[in-house]
């Protein structure tokens, strides 16, 4: 309503400043919070005094100007810095003909072109004239890689947000010809380079390596130039060109260094090293996201999360001591079990439904629904007047089922549940009627026909509310330890977080001793002694007295659920039982073995941690040598693994340039496809060109030969340069072997934890669960998730410990109340239900002679799978029993409803 | 031999030729020569393309006072002058032959140039 009635309009700079608004405004419908505001800047009441239309109209009252700016004093034990990343100057974009050209746009504006409810609902279309383009170009490294503007580091994500926006393009318009500029293609992260591959494939997106210097004009269209790999010349003309724009510091970055007294690296985002990635130069001052450097979604997560432990281990001491516990009333049984009493409130949700549905003519049929004691139309149910005024009349009606007719259970129905319970009600006896999403929005034309829709959803809703059933809330107690099993880099910083927090850990390893890959390594990419980072980091494992290690000891078996896990652990052929509540998975993986390039036919063909092994023992091996060769991607990348191994470049350029600092004179040769030195590696990998080491680009297949000579070591390859090939006598070759899974399967099949298709285990939820794994109280960290750095794999172990230790530190889990419930007498034993459930949450047990099936309820997910399969329909689900769902289903048609 | 001949310098002109006649924004019949600077240009060269069938010729050079070589435009814009003084003695349209200046890497121009030319061929 405010935003209909203000007369101020302001460019909306959500949607990218492609669509205007009003000063009052909310940014996008999942806000959070989700309420409108008032740009200050613009409003008139604000500025001017004059105006207060809103506040008038505002029907909830919601809007006050008395309210003024307060300076507030907090005392907290620790700081998390998540200003986020800035952004990419005007002045860079100007080069490439943004602001001058209509058709230019970033991609953050093409962004919002794509987006169903952005200023074109999806449309893509050109600014200049409205039309559709044909052809479109992304240009990437705008900002990012390109020193003449400051940002010498590689912003890491745009690369796979172009193939995602092209992507998006193509489903919208299929006919669309879409081309990518890249100087290398960096889809690094988990699943990303099959995402791109499946794009390129599938939608026919045309990759192009190449920098294109600048973008002209000519008669509407624009007019590109480049150069490829082989030296020749092209031009195009486009319809639209899209600058793939790359993450900045945040603009107010060295306001914060001042303010919290950090320090901030020479690109001017938050200095962290990479054994504490999570940490600022100041004690207490975390930091997470893109202002520790760039980066994606599931990272900022991860980190995020990260961050909470680290703040978690900090306030240790003080956890419990400032919280609020809710009480509510003992239940109502006796109202619970009478005959159905249902209240049915209708709400009008301002104009959002009452614009299109007749509100009233709603509530008034529902009167005439068998049942129904009461029937009401509220303007915002949601709100805390209303929500305590429905409360109220519950009270008084002696209600014992609810409707609400309204928007999505999904946001809003445990808000009803919460207000049932609060006055000694069921939470499970509400049900909702969707009447906004599903008749106001979608039928915002034919208002009657929608009013109808309303009725028949109410209709069916008090049919099935008829048949709810209170159902418990169980909680069951937690076994306040953990297992870690793996004990490499993330398995002990995952221990070491747990246990900091206060809780005892029990960490795993298969081998002799803790370290893990970590061991095989020589310097970290920063150039730190590895070996420094791993002893620290054992000793402090080893001293803690939350910490228990096993060495030389393998998880046998696992069994129970979140709160109460059992496991058994063999140690030199004994078997010990340990107790503990969740279990973080740190199994790490292993170096690829090569096959091919003659590996295993020489000492001088050797695996890039090899390389490392040997100058740890010194470097008499480069007396006499005079050529080295590198050949990345070996065995990852559709080589023999299809993943990216993802740290091998930033590893092979480090490893190069180590060499030429033991022996300058070195040629060094470095074969790729892609170099993939994100971030802030960039700065290696320029460093490294800088000092000659010669990078060649070759393709999967033109792949390098290696071949061994009676006297030394050859490589041939294919130089597309010069378009011929190389010979190149090698003195040494060091193959970037690739990042393979560990021997995962076992154990994946005993946690009931699904892997990837490479053999990594896969995560709950790629971008927002990136630790937990689909089995409740199981979490994941390391390179058992799939490969990354030691810094990346440090930040995770982390977040796996701040996930591990919610439900430690609850003591109790809740079971969401929506479980399968077997009724023995019916079930046969038949175990379809145990052999078919995702979770483990599902178990045969001896019922005096034959065998029933049982669920546990607190590892149910309530999925249905049991549910649907059971031969004897034994077996039923909490809030969704097969008579309340027939029951709906019946009252579809209005005589149905008479029948029931 | 194509009717209309341009010459430009290597500081304008970011795109092929050969694009922008598959995009029909220039007259197919245009053939451009690329020239390290304009400066380089003589009058013969500009006499030559008339005899070797040209109907209009055109230079494309940087702006005056932006000029990569300083002059080079400049002394163009001067040889062009001359060539129309000559190609009215020989009782031909001076209009035939003209100047264009153009920014740093710019492509519309050259475009627009064409089609001027185009026009005036014709005429």
């Amino acid at each position: 309503m405010c935003t209909m009635y203000c007369p101020r309009p302001v460019v909306d700079t959500y949607n990218e400043r492609l669509d205007i608004t009003r000063a009052p405004h909310i940014d996008y419908a999942q806000a959070i919070p989700s309420s409108y505001y008032i740009d200050a800047k613009a409003c008139l009441r604000v500025n001017y005094e004059t105006c207060n239309l809103c506040a008038q109209t505002c029907t909830a009252g919601a809007i006050d100007f008395s309210q003024q700016p307060k300076e507030l004093e907090l005392k907290v034990g620790a700081v998390v810095l998540t200003p986020g990343f800035g952004r990419v100057d005007d002045e860079v974009l100007e080069r490439f003909g943004y602001g001058r050209f209509p058709d230019v746009l970033t991609a953050f504006e093409f962004e919002r072109l794509t987006c169903a409810s952005g200023p074109t609902e999806g449309h893509i279309v050109r600014p200049s004239d409205n039309q559709v383009p044909k052809k479109i170009a992304f240009l990437q490294c705008i900002g990012s890689r390109d020193e003449t503007c400051g940002n010498g580091y590689c912003s890491s994500v745009c690369c796979m947000y172009a193939v995602k926006e092209a992507s998006v393009a193509k489903e919208h318009e299929p006919d669309l010809d879409i081309s990518i500029f890249f100087m290398d293609v960096r889809t690094m992260g988990k699943g990303f380079d099959e995402a791109r591959k499946r794009a390129q494939e599938k939608y026919g997106i045309n990759v192009i390596r190449a920098r294109v210097p600048r973008v002209d004009q000519v008669d509407g269209k624009l007019a590109l130039t480049w150069t490829t790999g082989d030296g020749e010349h092209h031009s195009d003309l486009f319809d639209m060109v899209v600058l793939s724009v790359g993450l900045e510091s945040p603009e107010d970055a060295e306001t914060i260094a001042r303010v919290t007294d950090i320090e901030l690296n020479h690109y001017n985002f938050c200095r962290t090293s990479v054994d504490s990635p999570l940490l600022s130069s100041r004690g207490g001052v975390l930091v997470a996201g893109a202002f520790q450097g760039p980066k994606d979604i599931p990272e900022s997560v991860t980190q995020a999360s990260g961050a909470a432990a680290i703040a978690s281990e900090l306030l240790a001491d003080a956890r419990n001591s400032q919280t609020v516990t809710v009480t509510y009333p003992d239940e109502d049984k006796a109202l619970e079990e009478e005959e159905p009493r249902i209240g049915v409130f209708v709400c009008h949700c301002g104009v959002n439904i009452a614009g299109v549905v007749d509100v009233k003519a709603v509530r008034d049929y529902a009167g005439t629904l068998p049942g129904v004691v009461l029937y009401e139309d509220t303007l915002y149910s949601c709100s805390q007047d209303a929500l305590k005024s429905i409360a109220e009349k519950i009270k008084e009606n002696r209600l014992n089922r609810v409707v609400i007719s309204a928007c999505s259970p999904r946001t809003h129905e445990p808000l009803f549940q919460e207000t049932l319970r609060s006055i000694g009600l069921n939470p499970a006896l509400v049900e909702m009627a969707n009447i906004r999403d599903q008749c106001a929005w979608v039928h915002a034309q034919e208002p009657d026909k929608a009013t109808e829709k309303a009725k028949d959803l109410v209709r069916m809703a008090v049919a099935k509310a008829r048949l709810l059933t209170p159902l418990d809330q169980p909680t069951v107690d937690v076994t306040p330890s953990a297992l870690v099993i793996g004990g490499g880099a993330a398995g002990m910083s995952a221990a070491l977080s747990i246990a900091d927090q206060g809780y005892k850990v029990v960490l795993v390893e298969r081998s002799k001793e803790l370290g893990g890959n970590l061991k095989r390594l020589k310097w970290t990419l920063d150039g730190q002694d590895a070996s420094k980072v791993l002893k620290d980091m054992i000793k402090k494992v080893k001293a803690h007295k939350n910490i228990q290690v096993f060495t030389g000891s393998q998880v046998e078996s696992v069994s129970g659920y979140v709160g109460n896990f059992t496991s058994a652990l063999s140690r030199q052929g004994k078997t010990e039982m340990i107790n503990h509540g969740v279990i973080v998975l740190a199994t790490g993986g292993r170096e690829y073995k090569p096959k091919g390039y003659a590996y295993g036919d020489s000492t001088r063909i050797v695996t890039q941690l090899e390389l490392e092994e040997k100058l740890a023992r010194g470097r008499g091996f480069l007396r006499n040598a005079r050529n080295v060769v590198m050949i990345q991607c070996v065995g990852s990348r559709g080589d023999d693994m299809q993943h990216c191994s993802r740290l091998c470049c930033i590893q092979a350029v480090k490893n190069a340039l180590k060499l030429k600092e033991l022996k300058p004179e070195l040629n060094i040769y470095i074969f790729y496809r892609d170099m993939r030195t994100y971030g802030f590696y960039e700065d290696l990998y320029r460093e490294a060109r800088k000092q000659g080491v010669k990078f060649i680009r070759y393709t999967l297949d033109r792949k390098p030969e290696v071949i061994k000579q009676s006297r030394g070591i050859k490589v041939r390859a294919f130089d597309e340069l010069i378009g011929e090939d190389l010979e190149i006598p090698a003195s040494l070759v060091v193959l970037s072997a690739g990042i393979a899974p560990g021997e995962n399967e076992e154990l994946s099949k005993i946690i009931k934890a699904p892997l990837t298709s490479e053999g990594f285990f896969l995560e709950a939820h790629a971008k927002l669960r990136p630790v937990e794994v689909a089995v409740d109280g199981v979490y994941l960290c390391g390179l058992a998730h799939g490969p990354k750095s030691l810094e990346e794999s440090v930040a995770q172990a982390k977040a796996a410990a701040a996930k591990a230790t919610i439900p430690l530190a609850k003591g109790k889990v809740a079971v969401a109340p929506i479980v399968s419930k077997v009724d023995q007498d019916k079930c046969i034993g038949c175990g379809i239900c145990e052999s078919l459930c995702p979770f483990n949450a599902i178990v045969l047990e001896k019922v005096g002679k034959r065998k029933k099936a049982k669920t546990i309820t607190a590892s149910c997910k309530g999925c249905g799978v049991c549910a649907s399969h059971c031969p004897t329909i034994a077996i039923s689900m909490g809030g969704f029993t097969d008579e309340a769902i027939m029951a709906q289903i019946h009252a579809f048609s209005p005589e149905g409803c008479e029948e029931a | 031999m194509s009717k209309i001949k341009g010459f430009c310098c290597n500081y304008t002109l970011s795109v092929d030729i050969e694009a922008l006649i598959k995009e029909g924004l220039v007259p197919e019949d245009l053939e451009i020569e690329r020239l390290p600077c304009t400066g380089r240009l003589e009058v013969p060269q500009l006499l030559d393309a008339f005899s070797d069938g040209a109907e209009a010729v055109f230079v494309v050079g940087c702006q005056l006072d932006k000029c990569h070589n300083l002059s080079g435009s400049y002394r163009a814009s001067k040889r062009v002058k001359y060539a129309k003084r000559i190609l009215e003695e020989l009782d031909i349209d001076p209009d035939r032959v003209e100047m264009f200046f153009a920014g740093r890497g710019e492509t519309e121009p050259v475009v627009e140039a064409a089609r001027i030319m185009a026009s005036r061929s014709k005429g």
